[in-house]
């Protein structure tokens, strides 16, 4: 099955094409906008429906943690270690998987995985979401800039962009972590997980912006002598005008792809920091730490790593397949 | 041709986990008994000294044992030897003047090695002691071995230079913790340390100011090994000691791999625990404990005559206890490494807090969430129950979950807020996971503060560090209350930085005990300590004891006769033989 449906797109197009503003409802010609030609193109696209509907479900269960805990009644810091056995592991069938505790215990500690899962969707999530849309919006202003306006601050700014790219980065996150949390915390106050979470995001934002900006940098530049844009500096467009209207509109595709992509990325960096002790602690319940811990019960609690490791695969999956969606219905014409 | 590839992917995993699921984990056959007798005595009969060596039951001769480790030994050198590796690897190139002979089941017995006892207390103050020095002991080049060569490896010790090792006899000489100023080597290499005397070739003589009723143990540890001096390469030794035991150095590729050939010139019939069974024992250094294991279990090849030194790690526990097939080929045994719950008595200073977290602790949740009981097993008193004397007791009777509703009776109905300080590490991640949870639960508020894992131990030291708990861990050097009560409760050795003490518990009648049982003889220490271990407890509970940490070995189905030695609590190769 191909991922875009062709007929409706060719339609769509002849429609918009031949019809325009001048003739509507003449032999069942309709108007559309780009972005209702887009809409579409995604809504016929199976793939892109069953995607993104598992990604609203996965954001909807993040952000009803609290009610499902309510309903679960079981919170990720209850601990059931009466049912562990004399090693620490789960007893019963595929790490302890009961009706009471739907994807079973965690070995040692015996928290419930599935209300754990609940809550690390929720941060993991949010970290991803917002460190992706802060590197997104800082590497298309600073690309956008540099791309369009040329001369000295290209220049500078792609000073700064290899600057950021040569620092390293785990070096600078675990010098960074301890030093702020000192800064903002006595030596016996509770550090506090939204912390933790803010660190982690900014940490992500200093350091992921440089490849969307270099993107759209170059996409601005391979547009800026086409004609439009040529046609409208000549009559005399702003600034403003120039970057949202003009160019913006025409380098979505490229955007949106590099943003579908970071936010899997940041999701598995959030795994790897927390694991080796920057950002989140043991106590906040996070994707990352779960897989990291699981992997050492890959030979003794399958179980344990199976859960965490789906989750986070389909995760992963439904991003990437929508963003190919959202690329094919946004700019139908570009080669894959 | 997606959706298939999908579907087939989605299948596959399923199909593994169905299988891994398939097996239902009741807890039957998970319980280990780890109990053994523990009794330390101090040989008084000379015969005990003598050698050779009882033989182990079925040992054969011949072969080679391979010993699989993560990380190469710090240093060879017997002077700067302190490692666990060290300490393990030493006894079949070096000899001491004493050493423990022990049958793995918990029965040590000092008996003397080079010297022929453990030691004459000359004026019975333990001021003066004196060793004879056995006949027959040979160097590798078959040079008898005399008190002045040991005299002399004592004496190099002394250098800053040749640092690492345990410093307390120098510093028992130097009657001061700054030996290395009170007697400079490099300028004195042809005399001796201040009380260090060979009065004739058979006899070593020490005089100390202070009363110094530890040395036999203390002359235990590799810093007596003898070394003649034109052998002395000072920090080269660390790649080629000079053997005077069972086997010597063959080759070092340093950092890779050690082989260790037969010596000829050892006499078994001086020797009273050392054998020399196989051909060659190679050391093999860089395989991660994962990987050291799955290769022993395996048990391929060379492979069959080998030990992972690395305990079985927590992921492989269950794999490993669970196969029939692989109990004869694993060892199980409680270590000395004792760890506690410490609690900064500088600043909880309310007996009745100290109290119900005692009676709040659960231990069995504890040592499931640091991998269960192959991995550490319930401890009650300060001493770990490998100490010479110890009397098991609990001060705290609150069954093995812990007792919240008296934890909470003492407490009263206030909530302290108390702040744990744990190292970053995933062990003690987990281990201050499961306590917040445990200790509120008994009433506590309790704050997880992170310590970096690197300097955790330095900041937790210091006396005035801001920490109310914190996880502490004491593996003595010798199976002796002198080396633990003393060192971890004096409040008189309290410093700013460096503390031993790191509970900083300072009591005038305590520090008084301590002095009195110091000054007995050895031998009358023993039910001493453990009494003053109860009372200490029962008067003024400074820590939580935890747990003592458990060895859970594999070796190879050929390698025979390893045991885990009481004293140190890692594997034992002086009774190791390949089976032919």
């Amino acid at each position: 099955m191909s991922m875009s449906p062709v007929e409706g797109v060719a339609l769509a197009e002849i429609d918009s094409g031949g019809g325009g503003a001048d003739a509507p409802k003449e032999k069942g010609f309709v108007g559309r906008s780009p972005g209702q030609l887009a809409m579409l193109r995604l809504r016929r696209d199976r793939t892109a429906m069953v995607s993104g509907a598992m990604l609203v479900f996965f954001v909807l269960v993040g952000l009803a943690a609290p009610l499902i805990e309510a309903l679960y009644g079981i919170s990720p810091r209850d601990q059931f270690q009466a049912k562990l056995d004399g090693f620490g592991m789960p007893l019963g069938y595929a790490g302890g998987v009961s009706g009471d505790h739907f994807f079973g215990l965690e070995p040692n500690l015996g928290r419930d995985i599935f209300i754990r899962l609940v809550y690390g969707l929720r941060t993991s999530l949010l970290i991803a979401f917002a460190a992706a849309v802060i590197t997104a919006v800082i590497g298309i202003a600073l690309g956008a800039l540099a791309g369009y306006l040329g001369g000295w601050l290209d220049a500078v700014i792609n000073w700064i962009t290899d600057l950021t790219l040569a620092m390293p980065f785990l070096i600078i996150a675990l010098a960074l972590t301890p030093t702020l949390t000192l800064r903002f915390y006595g030596e016996r106050d509770a550090v506090s997980p939204a912390f933790g979470v803010g660190v982690l995001i900014a940490v992500f934002a200093i350091f992921g912006w440089t490849g969307t900006a270099r993107l759209v940098r170059g996409q601005v530049i391979a547009l800026r002598e086409r004609e439009f844009v040529e046609a409208a500096k000549a009559s005399g467009a702003g600034l403003a005008h120039m970057l949202f209207r003009q160019l913006l509109p025409n380098i979505w595709a490229p955007i949106l792809v590099s943003f579908s992509l970071a936010v899997p990325q940041f999701i598995t960096s959030e795994a790897a920091l927390s694991f080796i002790g920057v950002g989140l602690t043991e106590e906040t319940p996070s994707f990352g730490r779960m897989i990291y811990q699981s992997l050492d019960y890959l030979q003794t609690d399958p179980a344990f790593v199976f859960f965490p490791g789906i989750t986070i695969f389909a995760l992963v999956f439904a991003f990437n397949l929508f963003g190919d969606a959202l690329r094919d219905a946004l700019d139908p014409k570009s080669s894959r | 041709m997606r959706p298939r590839v999908a579907a087939a992917a989605g299948g596959a995993i399923a199909l593994v986990v169905a299988l891994g699921a398939c097996s239902e984990n009741t807890g039957e056959g998970t319980t280990v008994d780890t109990n053994r007798q523990q009794t330390g005595v101090i040989a008084t009969d000379p015969k005990d000294s003598k050698g050779p060596a009882a033989e182990v039951p079925g040992a054969q001769k011949g072969g080679t044992f391979t010993i699989i480790r993560e990380t190469p030994i710090s240093h060879l050198d017997p002077q700067r030897t302190y490692s666990f590796a060290g300490l393990m690897a030493s006894p079949l190139f070096s000899r001491y003047l004493t050493t423990w002979k022990d049958d793995g089941k918990g029965g040590l017995v000092l008996v003397g090695d080079l010297a022929e006892t453990p030691g004459t207390n000359v004026n019975n103050d333990c001021k003066v002691w004196e060793f004879k020095i056995k006949d027959g002991v040979k160097f590798e080049d078959g040079r008898p071995i005399t008190s002045k060569e040991i005299a002399y490896g004592i004496a190099r010790s002394f250098d800053p230079d040749l640092s690492g090792g345990p410093t307390y006899i120098q510093e028992w000489l130097a009657d001061s913790p700054q030996f290395d100023t009170k007697w400079d080597f490099k300028a004195n290499k042809t005399s001796l340390p201040p009380g260090l005397t060979t009065p004739d070739p058979k006899t070593l003589r020490f005089e100390f100011a202070k009363p110094r009723c530890d040395l036999p143990f203390a002359v235990s540890l590799p810093t007596t090994a003898p070394l003649p001096a034109d052998k002395d390469t000072g920090v080269n030794l660390d790649n080629q000691p000079f053997s005077s035991g069972p086997y010597k150095i063959a080759k070092n590729q340093v950092g890779v791999q050690l082989t260790l050939d037969r010596n000829p010139h050892w006499d078994p019939n001086t020797d009273p625990v050392r054998h020399q069974y196989p051909d060659q024992f190679v050391w093999s250094f860089g395989p991660t404990a994962d990987a050291a294991n799955n290769r022993v279990i395996a048990d391929n090849g060379a492979d069959q005559s080998a030990i992972a030194w690395n305990f079985v790690p927590a992921s492989l526990v269950a794999k490993v206890a669970n196969d029939p097939a692989l109990k004869q080929r694993t060892i199980l045994s409680p270590t000395p490494s004792a760890n506690q719950l410490v609690i900064n008595n500088q600043r909880v200073k309310d007996l009745k807090i100290r109290q119900a977290l005692n009676y709040a602790i659960d231990r069995e949740g504890l040592i499931k969430s640091v991998g269960g009981q192959t991995v550490a097993s319930p401890l009650t008193t300060l001493m770990p129950p490998s100490t010479i004397g110890f009397k098991a007791y609990d001060a705290y009777p609150a069954g093995a979950n812990g007792n919240v509703e008296k934890a909470k009776e003492l407490l009263g109905g206030q909530t302290p807020e108390l702040v744990l300080g744990v190292a970053d590490s995933t062990t003690e991640q987990q281990i201050g996971t499961q306590l917040k949870g445990n200790l509120e639960r008994a009433g506590f508020k309790i704050t997880v503060r992170n310590i970096p894992d690197d300097s955790k131990l330095d900041e937790v030291k210091k006396k005035d560090n801001p920490w109310d708990l914190y996880i502490g861990n004491w593996a003595a050097d010798w199976p002796s209350g002198a080396s633990i009560l003393p060192v971890l409760y004096d409040g008189r050795t309290i410093k700013p930085e460096g503390n031993s003490n790191s509970a900083f518990f300072n009591d005038p009648a305590i520090n008084a005990e301590f002095d009195r049982i110091l000054a007995l003889p050895p031998a009358e220490q023993g039910p001493e300590w453990a009494k003053l271990d109860e009372r200490i407890m029962k008067e003024h509970a400074p820590v939580v004891p935890l747990y003592v940490d458990v060895a859970y070995l594999v070796h190879g189905s050929k390698a025979g006769g390893v045991f885990v030695s009481s004293v140190f609590g890692y594997p034992s190769f002086v009774n190791a033989y390949v089976k032919q």
